[in-house]
């Protein structure tokens, strides 16, 4: 026997495991079932493998080995309902029918990204199905990343499925008048997944692994329907998002706001399979959302070439973005490139144009942001309190160390 | 498979006493008949009624095997059920079509829910 089988089994589960589940789940129209069937083949792989050798093409094997599985979970469960007794059933023999007739496994990933982000699901069900049902992430790891138990999510995740095939939700490609709102939730849910796995720095190694699968995803996804220009907007934010890993903290752990990272420390090929996707989506002719975002990260990046920001070039664009999708955080966003662009005092008077004043004050990233901009305008009592306050409002670690140095520098 | 649409709307909308133009009532009852020819056309039609008001609801409520009534609808809510569609769809993105061309007020809610198939 040549390579191990245990070897041979996870190469493929990383390589190919996302297009056999779902060719099993579309095949069978039954997320459960595709999801016990690739389990049991898995774990005849184990076995067959070891005795036998791996199979020529091992994706194949545990495409036809759960298919088979389901098969005979679907007779059983036929058997179940329509007799009382259990009739007896042949053997399952999987072995012997590998070696006999592969066909191709069909591509259906695309098809269970758009049955598990249904938007009659709830985002948080949504993105919790794609990582369970495409991207194989235990149910342990999906619940860590929601910070909620193991039992509560796989109530959510048992739920998301009971809905889906009791409420019929199709599993199709979405019609063309349904196709912008259908595609619409696929993005939120790739963006709410990927804003999970960016929260905390401090958790690289824990948080890495789910950020990989969103960049994996938003890449498939990019590949899947290379003509839409948010699809690709949305898979080059995520990779200039993510590029910047390596430098959001010192070595004591605190986070190192964007300008001041070290432009060596990014991730040079992240940086450039952005940058080819946003070209490729400028090229369709229309603008959105998330190729508005990746402009500005980009903007960012382009640091590393020039060794300066182009402040007024990302205040510009945040003005963009606010016309087409307007938030509280890119408002603040805003006034902090105002603030760098034009001065403090510009900054602080954008700042304090963003609506809803009185909900800002108990929300971080705005005190952060207006810490920053009156340190600049060095008026240090009233940086001084906006730190104070930023401090009150639990900051995860990394942001925590930062600020409190910052507040150590003003007050020294 | 067959789906419910229940329509939630504010009452008071209706009211005699609101002063709401009888006319935007005319139109929405003409939407409503409009939809009905076209569910009926497109063989989705199962039935479909528009309700009285709220307060003519009694509940017949069991607590623990015994029974009692109430002078009201089930829920003391702004938005209240004010009629149903029970439409035949392939699924629920089907459902869900139908449930975006019921017509109303300036606010209101369509409740899509799959009945239970024996």
């Amino acid at each position: 026997m040549g390579r191990d089988a245990r070897q041979v089994l996870d190469e493929t589960v990383r390589e190919a495991g996302d297009r056999v589940r779902a060719a099993l789940a579309m095949r069978f129209r039954d997320l459960d079932m595709a999801e016990e069937a690739f389990a049991f083949a898995a774990l005849r792989a184990v076995e067959t493998w070891s005795r036998d050798g791996p199979p020529r093409d091992p994706a194949a094997w545990l495409y036809a080995v759960g298919r088979r599985r389901a098969f005979d979970l679907g007779r059983r469960a036929k058997v179940r309902t329509e007799a009382a007794h259990d009739a007896p059933e042949p053997a399952p023999d999987p072995e012997t029918i590998l070696m006999a007739a592969f066909e191709p496994i069909p591509d259906e990933r695309l098809r269970l990204i758009f049955v598990c982000c249904h938007p009659a699901l709830a985002p948080e069900a949504r993105i919790a199905l794609t990582l369970r049902t495409l991207c194989g992430l235990s149910v342990e790891r999906i619940a860590r990343a929601w910070l909620t138990s193991e039992v509560a999510m796989l109530q959510r995740l048992t739920r998301a499925k009971r809905k889906i095939r009791d409420a019929r939700i199709r599993f199709e490609i979405p019609e063309p008048d349904a196709w912008g709102e259908r595609l619409d939730a696929v993005l939120a849910t790739l963006e709410i997944a990927y804003a999970q796995a960016y929260e905390d720095a401090a958790l690289a190694s824990d948080a890495a692994d789910l950020a990989g699968e969103t960049l994996r995803l938003s890449g498939l996804l990019a590949k899947l329907l290379p003509d839409e220009p948010e699809v690709l907007g949305l898979a080059a934010l995520i990779r200039l998002t993510e590029s910047r890993r390596p430098a959001r903290l010192d070595p004591a752990g605190a986070m190192i706001p964007l300008s001041e990272q070290d432009v060596g420390l990014w991730d040079r090929g992240l940086i450039a399979e952005a940058v080819a996707l946003m070209r490729r989506a400028a090229g369709l002719g229309r603008s959105g959302p998330y190729q508005l975002m990746a402009a500005i990260h980009a903007t960012h990046a382009a640091r590393m070439e020039t060794g300066v920001t182009a402040w007024d070039d990302i205040a510009r664009l945040y003005d963009m973005l606010l016309s087409v999708r307007p938030s509280a955080v890119a408002e603040v966003n805003r006034a902090v490139a105002v603030g760098e662009a034009e001065g403090p005092a510009a900054g602080l008077a954008a700042l304090g144009a963003v609506a809803g004043q009185d909900r800002l004050e108990t929300w971080l990233p705005y005190q952060a942001a207006r810490a920053g901009l009156y340190a600049k305008a060095r008026r240090e009592t009233e940086a001084a309190t906006a730190l104070r306050a930023a401090l009150a409002l639990a900051p995860a670690p990394a942001e925590r160390l930062f600020l409190e140095r910052r507040l150590a520098a003003l007050t020294r | 498979m067959q789906y419910l649409l229940l329509i939630y709307a504010d009452e008071k909308l209706w009211a005699p006493e609101t002063g709401t133009d009888p006319s935007v009532f005319q139109e929405i009852t003409a939407a409503h008949m409009r939809l009905g020819a076209e569910l009926q056309e497109a063989g989705a039609m199962v039935g479909a009624n528009r309700l009285q008001p709220s307060d003519t609801a009694t509940t017949v409520r069991t607590v623990a095997g015994s029974q009692s009534l109430h002078d009201g609808p089930y829920a003391e809510t702004r938005e209240q059920l004010g009629g149903y569609y029970l439409v035949e769809a392939a699924d629920l993105d089907a459902a869900i079509a139908w449930a975006k061309k019921i017509p109303g007020g300036p606010n209101y809610a369509v409740e899509v829910r799959p009945v239970h198939v024996m």
